[in-house]
């Protein structure tokens, strides 16, 4: 594999691998940590009885009356948190924490990139990066505002 | 069913449809989505939730190596995705006051003349020069990458980024109606539109579903259609297959990669004309 000096070729952006190389790690990162959350929640979840003594119940996935959501299913941070601190420990609750952090991942991806590229010297596409950011907070608060 | 025997299964099934999703530009929903309901007897909305985890999964194990070796151009992404959100944005304010059923006859028509115009050009490697678009030029919007296939640098520059930024924001805007993925669209439009060589268009793309996702993750979530015990599976199974699907995809010739995504595009254009007529396909 050639090394970032193929990305600075004449005629290409100058500033290529730093910005693309940061967003990769973050990108790479968030993937195993979330993973990891994901997978040592279940495995715990597992270890507790939680998967077996489940047996058949699996038509209580279906989604249930529309107030009431099951206790397995998380919500708000809130609720993750609480799972978190409660003793003895939520093991779903990890599991949460997981896909919270996978969820958050491409936003923080992007959030990076702003400093990068201003770094670079490259001010239009740190621009370009915080329209997006702006844009994906503003889904959010309509999100927590149908919440 | 068992929930272990549960468990495993749509861990398997998530590990193909990541590695799909990888080498495609998908979010891998179009494979999941209908296996979770119809298969597993898992309800729409945790198909649903279980999907959008996918998407960001897929980013997650694919995007990283794509970013990494050039072959998803994160200028090309961020730009285009500007376009994205905004249409999705506006696709959820416009939600039941459009009437649904022409959008997806005329999505269905559009698909299949991008499968039509897929065909003609099925078993081109490489895009053919084009004149210089001043756009593309004034915003950087080219790049390079070391394509281990054909052991060469291939160097590419985006042209018609007007027609492509277009073509983005109507697919922000019925996915949002619609409630289906974009990343079919987003491929087409840089694979027709702006003449990327496929594989940049899949990897990008791939960086790209991620952002789009992330967009609509939190309704999902304060939704309660984010199941743990269906979502973990679908995270752990989808970042393995993604990081299998990014290994096999640099070695693809991009040739095959557009024979791969042609049935994709046919089954969405047949599914959006069946869904005109008010039948769904699941």
């Amino acid at each position: 594999m050639r090394g970032g000096s193929g990305l600075d070729g004449p005629g290409g952006p100058a500033t290529g691998t730093s910005v693309e190389a940061l967003i990769a790690r973050v990108l790479l990162w968030g993937g195993l940590v979330s993973g990891l959350f994901v997978l040592l929640g279940l495995t715990l979840y597992a270890a507790g009885g939680g998967v077996s003594a489940r047996v058949l119940e699996l038509h209580r996935l279906g989604r249930p009356e529309r107030l009431a959501h099951p206790p397995d299913v998380f919500v708000s941070l809130g609720e993750v948190l609480r799972g978190l601190s409660a003793r003895p420990l939520d093991p779903l609750a990890v599991t949460a924490l997981g896909l919270v952090l996978l969820l958050m991942t491409p936003a923080l991806g992007v959030a990076v990139a702003i400093p990068a590229f201003v770094r670079a010297g490259d001010r239009r596409y740190a621009a370009i990066a915080g329209i997006v950011l702006a844009m994906l907070l503003v889904s959010l608060l309509l999100a927590g505002g149908v919440a | 069913m068992e929930l272990s025997t549960f468990v495993v299964a749509v861990l398997l099934t998530s590990v193909g449809a990541g590695t799909v999703g990888a080498v495609l530009g998908l979010g891998g929903g179009i494979l999941l989505v209908p296996i979770l309901t119809i298969f597993y007897g898992v309800d729409m909305h945790y198909a649903m939730g279980a999907s959008i985890i996918s998407v960001i999964a897929t980013s997650g194990g694919a995007a990283a190596a794509y970013v990494k070796t050039g072959l998803s151009n994160v200028r090309i992404g961020l730009f285009l995705v500007m376009a994205t959100i905004a249409g999705a944005l506006t696709g959820a304010l416009l939600a039941g006051v459009v009437p649904v059923r022409w959008l997806e006859l005329i999505l269905g028509l559009a698909l299949s003349y991008s499968a039509f115009a897929t065909l003609q050009q099925i078993n081109l490697e490489l895009p053919r020069e084009l004149p210089d678009d001043w756009l593309a030029m004034r915003l950087g919007l080219e790049g390079v990458y070391y394509d281990r296939r054909l052991d060469q640098e291939v160097k590419y520059r985006a042209t018609r980024i007007g027609r492509g930024f277009g073509a983005m924001y109507a697919a922000g805007v019925l996915s949002g109606l619609l409630g289906i993925g974009s990343g079919a669209f987003k491929v087409l439009a840089m694979d027709h539109f702006m003449r990327l060589p496929m594989k940049v268009s899949t990897a990008t793309s791939n960086f790209m579903i991620g952002i789009t996702a992330a967009a609509s993750a939190g309704i999902y979530f304060t939704r309660g259609d984010i199941h743990p015990l269906i979502a973990a599976p679908v995270a752990i199974g989808v970042l393995l297959g993604a990081y299998l699907g990014s290994v096999v995809m640099v070695r693809l010739r991009n040739a095959t990669v557009r024979k791969v995504f042609l049935p994709v595009v046919v089954y969405l254009a047949l599914s959006m004309i069946l869904r005109s007529l008010g039948v769904r396909l699941f």
